[in-house]
């Protein structure tokens, strides 16, 4: 890092890439100063309102829960609000951004998520629920609440999806980021159609073309595990019937006080 | 299900046969000449044993190069056909490596 003052300047290089105008994606290096505290999201703020006002990059939230900001910095996803910009420069000086690999660029650091968001509706991740719903509440143990923490944790950024070498091959498969939702909908017990969200995830591009590379877990900015979720919706659909009967059963007890509900599958990792 | 199952239940078997193999084919205990390795390929337990290793090796690679093929989107349009292809060259490698094993 070259220091001006007190402060350190960084280079950032980022990818560029204008449909209109260019015919593929070129690097592009801007300077900026990098004061303890300072975020990659802020850096490409001051470059974008005092060095190139073209540079396009999607940010919302800035606090690391909308998931608007996901994209590469030096080859690992990232949400670069909660990333500080000292942190990731290299021992140049110098950072690489680009945008979330194997989606189609829409300008600079945007990417189309149009197969991203049809896969995920394709799981249905909404609740489906019961006839019989309780006039007060569903009851739910704390084991059975524990198993989906972390899956409802999921902020839908996009950074597994993009890290998965299956869609690099393929958008027909249904993705990491699905899968973790189809998950949550499967393991609640006040769901009533796991059969059916099981019978669909036994298809060609669904549970068993995952190849346990295990990249989505390297690549969720909230310390996620959609592999185990996967293996997890593996075994059940090949138990597709007994654990169907298991929920039917566990259904008429929704209302009553919990009393034993057993051990529910748990997810690793969290924050 | 069918096929990632059948991958699987063959790499299982796989680690048994293919330690067999290494054991008696390439480390085998005490003193080994022609005469002992006619005598194990003219035993019809081992030509068994040998057939199921083939079947394994066949099962497994097949559905391996199935999965990988169908990985790409422009492929998988063709999965029935590439099924039925893997099952045919399973046969007639399965025929030609029984052959060989028979012959003995």
């Amino acid at each position: 890092m070259a220091t001006n003052g007190s402060v350190p300047t960084v280079t950032i290089r980022i990818q560029r890439f204008n449909p209109d105008a260019d015919k593929k994606p070129y690097l592009q290096a801007f300077q900026v100063k990098a004061p303890p505290g300072k975020t990659i999201l802020d850096a490409l703020h001051e470059i974008k309102e005092e060095q190139d006002g073209s540079l396009t990059f999607r940010r919302s939230c800035r606090h690391a829960i909308c998931g608007s900001c996901a994209m590469n910095v030096n080859g690992r996803h990232m949400l670069v609000c909660d990333a500080p910009l000292r942190e990731h420069v290299d021992r140049h000086g110098v950072l690489t951004l680009r945008p979330l690999a194997y989606l189609p660029i829409i300008k600079d650091l945007v990417v189309d998520r149009t197969s991203f968001w049809e896969q995920y509706q394709r799981v249905k991740p909404w609740l489906i629920p019961p006839e019989n719903i309780p006039e007060k509440e569903f009851r739910m143990s704390a084991e059975e609440v524990a198993a989906l923490r972390d899956a409802e944790h999921c902020i839908m950024c996009g950074a597994c999806y993009s890290s998965c070498q299956v869609i690099a091959l393929t958008k027909q498969y249904i993705g990491p980021h699905a899968l973790l939702k189809a998950f949550l909908r499967v393991l609640d017990p006040r769901d009533s159609a796991p059969a059916e969200r099981l019978a669909d995830l036994d298809r060609g591009d669904g549970v068993y073309r995952c190849h346990t590379i295990f990249n989505c877990i390297d690549a969720c900015p909230k310390g996620l595990n959609p592999t185990e979720a996967i293996e997890t919706l593996r075994k059940l659909v090949i138990k597709r019937g007994a654990f169907e009967a298991a929920r039917a059963e566990r259904q008429r007890r929704l209302d009553q006080p919990i009393e034993v509900v057993g051990e529910a599958p748990a997810l690793s990792g969290g924050e | 299900m069918r096929i990632f199952l059948m991958q699987r239940w063959s790499a299982v078997a796989l680690l048994v046969f293919l330690t067999l193999h290494m054991v008696v084919v390439h480390y085998p205990p005490g003193h080994i000449d022609v005469d002992r390795v006619l005598e194990r390929l003219d035993d019809p337990l081992w030509k068994a044993i040998d057939i199921a290793f083939l079947v394994a090796v066949l099962t497994h690679a097949l559905t391996g190069a199935y999965m990988v093929i169908t990985d790409v989107q422009r492929f998988s349009v063709y999965k029935r056909a590439l099924a039925w292809a893997g099952a045919v060259a399973g046969v007639l490698l399965f025929v030609y490596g029984t052959r060989t094993i028979l012959t003995f």
